[in-house]
């Protein structure tokens, strides 16, 4: 069985290679953009810088389609309600009740690309970024947060354990289900309360099971002496190169030219 | 000088006791005096329960001692300011290879504990390498562990241990979880370090081939150490250690029992060179010999039949992978068939297809003639009669009661209530759990018992098939026994059709009418036991192997050209030819 976590892409690219705090950074200041963005100029430097980053990432385009399908939902439900609702400018269609404006259109089409630019966005650093590195990142991120009792190595430990057990828990999963079904149990038919109460032989075990596992790791860990932050090192420190710098500065100028066309339009 | 050193050592810890409602305390180790010295191999054994684990953990500062001294690499173990010196060089590794390691990537998971002690980063890639080099595994550093097999996860576990720099490491049951291949991968990797980089070992084990490999036993029983010695020493006091609860291995059990009748023969034989070196040595009789008939295969009616069955994982997506191919075989009707065959080798794939767990690309399996889902409304009968008790079924355990954890199965296949408690109580009762524990919760019993509740689940529907997948997997020897006899009494006794899938060669040739030998995802042999056994190369080329008496009559045969069988199974039957062969 292979399950795989986040959907990072493996290939090696520019955008690849970046540091991954770099990355986030990145991300955080890009969506900073997409909000502030108003005006054809505003939205088209943001489609603009979206489009080069996918070039450069060599991820293949229908990979970040599918991040859309999840939201597919509410994008119509934004068109639909934005045009419904909003009255604004000349009326182009009315049918008994339905008022159709260029305003409302236009309102639908901003929030539409909006929604999209985020979405594609944020899917880019998970596709481009392990894991693993993303988790490291952050921690790397909060560190400066820690001096007023943001924990961010417990943080970055957790969501890294989370990764590595998720895998094994799902696959722990689908043995006690077969184990239970072996015993007659049956998962898909019966109304909702009955398909609640068939999930407890799965859950208990489950539960226990998890349980177990940390109590275990909690003591291989121990034995292996880990205490937390305490005096800790890392074998591969995350360390800026100039491609970093760059990548940041290049944001950064967007998002100024952003704002600028925002105050001056 | 002593790298471990123990005077009176007490562990007392406190247990909430769900009927009385009071804590309680337990004495987990009743006053232990042991040293070990550096560089030393010392294997322990004792029965679960017996206090190994909780020894293991004083020794690497886990636990901390109640009563009495420890001295480890000369710190006193009681002050909580030496525990971080002495869990740096007191490394250990633990049974489940999935719940010790952390990170990811293989690399990392080795560079936790250097990157834990404050290393130099280029001091820890150093380790990190070193590590992985003494342990083999260097080509898998940039690996994820979930796709290793458990040798090898063990080997970064080790390894993960290595790049601490420690001066002894302990394992406690490192191989419970592992197949022939991993075990012998892990036991290779152990020995190698003790001989060659001077390392202090102190394996627990339930394995007696693996103890026998050790400088020195220890034998612990109910927190106190029973019996101590070197491996012939103590595996020679056959009867003590049987007193205990614990094996020896065959061979030794062997010689030990010819000594009886043939005193000058020895009763410390640990391997099979040296039981031929003394064989040659004291003389045998160059005419003798021994005919034993083939057991005749069995012609019983066919209950389950597999045609052509194929079954692919990830069918048409990058992670495409055969896991059983063209498996073509027959059930009879009260047969025993072990299942043998590596990690990975589709046995557990095979039996999901029995009772319509899973459905197969290719083919399908008929029971009783029909095809089993060819009535899809009938496939709960189906499971029903073809009872499936998965690898470590304690797992599955959910309910409050014994009572009701047993009778999930019945009720669910809708049963009366009448009828399923004449079932549960006679499932139990056939397990041996006796029926005034039925209101108590299946999550206080010991592992053993835990586990036979759950057979006890299956057996409740009464199946006409019953399939166990390594149902003896990580029990003591006792524990092993105890459902080995459960097994063999319900085919004997109540006719039901056995599959019993196992790692344990001895036990299948004492046990089963016939193999299945299953390697790379096809059925390699599928013969008598005395056929299948007859090649043993051919079972070491596929990561198996033949049960230690066949083993050495085989070779009795081969290099003393003695005519004798090598269908020999039994400890006492082997000793019996072996005695007149000597006379």
């Amino acid at each position: 069985m292979n399950i795989t976590l986040g959907q990072y892409y493996p290939v090696d690219s520019v955008i690849h290679r970046l540091d991954a705090r770099a990355k986030i950074l990145a991300t955080i200041i890009y969506i900073i953009a997409v909000f502030c963005a108003k005006g054809v100029a505003g939205y088209g430097i943001c489609i603009g810088f979206l489009a080069a980053v996918i070039i450069l990432c060599r991820v293949p385009f229908r990979l970040m389609l599918r991040s859309l399908k999840s939201i597919i939902f509410i994008i119509i439900f934004t068109v639909a309600l934005n045009m419904l609702f909003i009255k604004t400018g000349r009326e182009i269609f009315s049918l008994g009740f339905v008022h159709i404006t260029t305003g409302g259109i236009l309102t639908a089409i901003k929030l539409c690309a909006r929604l999209i630019l985020l979405i594609m966005g944020s899917s880019i650093l998970t596709l481009v970024t392990t894991p693993i590195a993303l988790t490291e990142g952050i921690e790397r991120l909060l560190r400066p947060f820690k001096k007023i009792g943001v924990p961010s190595h417990e943080i970055a430990m957790m969501m890294s354990i989370a990764l590595r057990f998720i895998p094994t828990l799902i696959e722990e999963l689908d043995k006690i289900k077969k184990a239970q079904t072996a015993r007659g149990a049956d998962f898909d038919t019966g109304g909702l309360v009955k398909k609640a109460r068939a999930m407890i032989p799965l859950l208990v075990p489950l539960f226990v099971s998890a349980f177990r596992r940390a109590d275990e790791l909690a003591m291989a860990m121990e034995a292996r002496c880990y205490r937390g932050d305490i005096n800790r090192t890392k074998m591969r420190e995350l360390v800026y190169c100039r491609r970093d710098i760059y990548a940041l500065s290049i944001v950064s100028t967007l998002m100024l030219c952003v704002i600028l066309l925002r105050i001056l339009l | 000088m002593n790298f471990v050193e123990s005077r009176n050592l007490q562990f007392k810890y406190i247990k909430y006791d769900d009927e009385t409602d009071e804590n309680i305390a337990v004495t987990a180790l009743k006053g232990v005096d042991i040293t070990i010295s550096k560089g030393e191999f010392v294997a322990v054994l004792g029965r679960n329960g017996s206090g190994k684990s909780t020894f293991a953990k004083l020794i690497n500062g886990l636990n901390i001692p109640t009563e009495g001294t420890l001295y480890v690499k000369g710190l006193d173990a009681s002050k909580e300011e030496n525990i971080w010196d002495i869990r740096q060089n007191v490394g250990m590794v633990f049974q489940n290879p999935d719940n010790q390691i952390i990170a990811t990537i293989v690399e990392e998971d080795v560079a936790f504990g250097p990157e834990n002690l404050g290393m130099e980063p280029n001091e820890i890639v150093k380790n990190v390498n070193m590590a992985l080099k003494a342990v083999s595994m260097e080509e898998f550093r940039d690996a994820a562990p979930a796709y290793l097999s458990g040798g090898q996860k063990q080997r970064v576990a080790i390894a993960g241990i290595l790049a601490m720099k420690p001066r002894c490491i302990i394992l406690d049951e490192p191989t419970a979880m592992l197949d022939p291949q991993g075990r012998k991968e892990v036991m290779e990797t152990v020995t190698m370090l003790n001989k060659e980089e001077g390392i202090t070992i102190i394996l627990i084990t339930h394995y007696m081939e693996e103890a026998a490999l050790a400088d020195r036993i220890i034998v612990m029983n109910e927190g106190k150490v029973a019996m101590e010695g070197t491996p012939r020493e103590i595996f020679s006091r056959v009867g003590e250690m049987k007193a205990l609860h614990l094996d020896v291995p065959q061979i030794t059990e062997l010689s030990s029992i010819i000594n009886g009748s043939v005193s000058k023969f020895p009763a410390d034989i640990l391997n099979i060179e040296e039981f031929i070196d003394a064989f040659k040595y004291y003389g045998y009789n160059k005419d003798f010999h021994y005919a034993k008939k083939s057991r005749e295969p069995k012609n019983n009616k066919p209950l389950l039949e597999v045609r052509d069955l194929t079954h692919i994982y990830g069918k048409e997506t990058a992670f495409e992978k055969v896991a059983v191919k063209n498996i073509r075989l027959t059930v009879g009707e009260g047969d025993f068939i072990g299942l043998i065959g590596h990690t990975g080798s589709g046995k557990s794939t095979l039996i999901q297809h029995f009772n319509a767990l899973v459905k197969a690309d290719e083919g399908s399996v008929y029971f009783k003639g029909k095809d089993i889902f060819e009535d899809k409304s009938k496939l709960k009968y189906i499971r029903q009669k073809i009872g499936l008790v998965f690898q470590y079924p304690e797992y599955q355990i959910f309910e409050t009661t014994i009572y009701d954890e047993v009778a999930y199965g019945p009720r669910n296949c809708g049963l009366s209530a009448e009828e399923t408690d004449i079932r549960v109580k006679e499932a139990l009762k056939f397990v041996g759990i006796d029926e005034s524990m039925c209101k108590k919760s299946p999550f206080d019993l010991s592992g053993g018992q835990k586990r036979r509740v759950a057979i006890a689940g299956i057996l409740a529907m009464r199946p006409e098939i019953l399939i166990l997948d390594e149902p003896m997997a990580g029990l003591d020897p006792y524990g092993r026994d105890e459902i080995l006899k459960n097994i063999r009494s319900m085919h004997d006794k109540l006719g039901i059709t056995v599959i019993l899938v196992s790692h344990s060669m001895e036990d299948i040739a004492a046990i089963a009418d016939k193999i299945l030998v299953m390697n790379k995802g096809s059925v390699a042999m599928y013969d008598t036991v005395d056929n299948v056994f007859r090649e043993p190369e051919r079972l070491t080329a596929m990561g198996l192997n033949a049960p230690q008496l066949t083993l050495l009559f085989k070779r009795l045969r081969d290099e003393l050209a003695m005519d004798v069988p090598v269908n020999v199974y039994d400890v006492n039957e082997a000793a019996e030819i072996l005695i007149s062969a000597m006379s």
